[in-house]
């Protein structure tokens, strides 16, 4: 395998984890974020700093910038997610852009917009594919637990859920600080496979793109959100030859699948029998969301 | 003393231009209720077709001005008939115009870094720039004081058209409630066309304002993002909030930047926006949404 295969592959399994994140928020519990690349950032510079600086073991680094993620999302969650809706979506905006302006104002500490380089490269593709595979797996295991069934019914009609004497905030939180962890682990990762990371990389846009590929794949499908990530992550890469055109496609790839298909790709299908079942044509039961 | 009121003016003046975005957000929002990220490459359109309408045609200022308004004006309708309407006609997600507006402001962005490069440029020196003595107490430039007073007139405008047309009654019975506005007879895809031309052509005046005041590129309208703020702390759909909204953000910005620094402007924004949710999180003039149980 060539190595500029291997690096895409790293890269998408980077993304994906991430996205994964994104997708536990937005698909599961129906908080829309337009601010979760400011935990990468996070995650990225915790691991950038631990290792750089403390000679820390990657590994451990790469955990306590997923943890640094959950106590700011924690700290960040309690006030912002009594806040419904646009609104959330809106707040997390100003809270991303707020820590990546922190993290660039912050010279002492993260060397400012000029970035922080030297970090070991510790993100080979065996690493970035079993850290997406252990993650994917307890990701799966937590939605189909009743965990999952908890996110989903806050998601689907949170007034219900409340009824029924779930505290909605609070699993709001839970979902924020899972979600936060998933993209401070993949900012590590990211760290430490392009061995320099800068504010810049994770402004809005890339907010934007994490919460994009969720509903490009299909808000309420982990595996839609798998391959809205595999097409977004392949669109950008495979067409960077023709660089000055390749967020120009990116953009005309986002609008037109939300003229032509606004409930993604998968809508809330998974890969498998239910799926099948549909696709030959045959009832599958009932999944009609609003 | 001086010093203060310099950059009070500078604020308010800046404040206006933010005042001309933010508005235009605030109509969109009214009507259609989503967040229309590409509002900033309305005004990244604006500034370019004035600055070709100068440069290559050969335009005096007011013409090619005129010539910038009508530009971003119907880009502004385009993109609502391309992007909005084939969604808004099958769903009334407003996630789903979200995302769309965000795909095509990176869609308008990414046109003119493919066809007119992404270099910088500065627009001729039609606004005159040069310092002003105010009373003896403090000295601006004029270019603040035409900003304010264009932004005055266009917002004066809009309020006029809002409150003493036919349609702008219809904008506001709409903006109350679409689907009875649509039912009481107001052709509500020419309704919306119509928001989406003034908001175009607000967004055009101060992308002028904005490419003499820093230079044009192609990613000048990340800076609506700033306007957006100032629309959320005034309380979305509402215009009178957005322009207190945006002289807050005015002033705010350009205080921290004469007093603290000039790094921390951005912080200031953004933490004046946290705060704002916090603890009114429907903006200063916001509507109360409702929720029912």
């Amino acid at each position: 395998m060539s190595a500029y295969t291997e690096g895409i592959i790293t890269l998408l399994m980077i993304n994906a984890i991430a996205a994964m994140g994104v997708c536990l928020l937005t698909g599961f519990t129906g908080v829309f974020t337009l601010g979760h690349a400011a935990y990468m950032a996070l995650g990225g510079y915790a691991t950038a700093i631990l290792t750089v600086k403390y000679h820390l073991h990657w590994l451990p680094a790469v955990v306590a910038g997923g943890i640094l993620a959950i106590v700011v999302a924690y700290v960040i969650g309690i006030p912002t997610l009594k806040l419904m809706g646009d609104y959330y979506a809106i707040a997390s905006i100003g809270l991303g852009e707020a820590i990546r302006l922190i993290l660039e104002n912050w010279q002492s500490v993260t060397r400012g917009a000029r970035g922080y380089p030297g970090i070991p490269t510790f993100t080979t593709m065996p690493v970035a594919v079993g850290f997406f595979l252990v993650l994917a797996f307890l990701l799966f295991c937590l939605l189909n637990g009743s965990y999952g069934r908890m996110f989903k019914a806050c998601r689907d009609d949170h007034i219900a859920a409340a009824l029924l004497g779930y505290d909605t905030a609070r699993v709001r939180v839970l979902s924020l600080t899972i979600s936060a962890f998933y993209c401070g682990v993949s900012g590590g990762l990211l760290a430490g496979f392009l061995s320099f990371i800068q504010p810049v990389m994770f402004d809005m846009l890339k907010s934007t793109e994490l919460t994009a590929v969720v509903v490009f794949g299909g808000l309420g499908s982990l595996s839609g959100c798998l391959l809205g990530t595999t097409i977004i992550t392949l669109v950008t890469e495979l067409f960077r030859p023709i660089s000055q055109y390749r967020m120009l496609i990116y953009g005309a790839v986002l609008v037109v699948i939300m003229v032509l298909r606004p409930e993604g790709i998968m809508g809330q299908y998974e890969f498998g029998p239910k799926l099948f079942r549909k696709l030959l044509g045959r009832k599958a039961p009932a999944q009609e969301r609003r | 003393m001086g010093t203060l009121l310099q950059q009070i003016i500078n604020g308010l003046s800046l404040g206006s231009v933010y005042a001309l975005i933010a508005v235009g957000y605030s109509l969109v929002y009214s009507i259609l209720l989503f967040s229309n990220f590409a509002h900033g490459s309305f005004l990244v359109i604006g500034g370019y077709s004035c600055y070709f309408a100068l440069k290559t045609l050969g335009m005096n200022i007011w013409l090619a001005g005129g010539l910038s308004l009508i530009a971003a004006g119907v880009s502004a309708i385009l993109t609502e008939r391309l992007a909005y309407k084939p969604i808004r006609e099958r769903t009334n997600v407003t996630l789903y115009l979200l995302i769309a507006s965000m795909g095509m402001s990176i869609v308008i962005e990414n046109i003119f870094v493919v066809t007119v490069g992404g270099r910088f440029r500065a627009l001729p020196p039609v606004i005159p720039t040069n310092p002003v003595n105010l009373f003896g107490l403090a000295t601006t430039s004029a270019f603040d004081l035409i900003s304010l007073v264009v932004a005055i007139i266009c917002l004066g405008g809009l309020q006029l058209f809002l409150t003493r047309t036919k349609w702008g009654l219809a904008i506001r019975a709409a903006a109350y409630n679409l689907r009875i506005a649509g039912l009481m007879g107001v052709n509500v895809s020419r309704l919306i066309s119509l928001v989406f031309f003034v908001a175009g052509v607000l967004a055009a005046v101060g992308g002028i304002f904005l490419s003499v005041r820093y230079t044009l590129y192609p990613q000048l309208g990340g800076i609506t993002i700033k306007a957006f703020v100032a629309a959320v702390i005034g309380g979305l759909g509402s215009l009178p909030g957005a322009v207190v909204g945006s002289l807050i953000l005015g002033l705010a910005e350009m205080l921290t930047a004469g007093f603290i620094s000039s790094q921390l402007r951005d912080l200031v924004v953004f933490s004046l926006l946290v705060i704002t949710l916090l603890f009114r999180p429907t903006g200063l003039f916001g509507k109360s949404v409702g929720e029912k149980v």
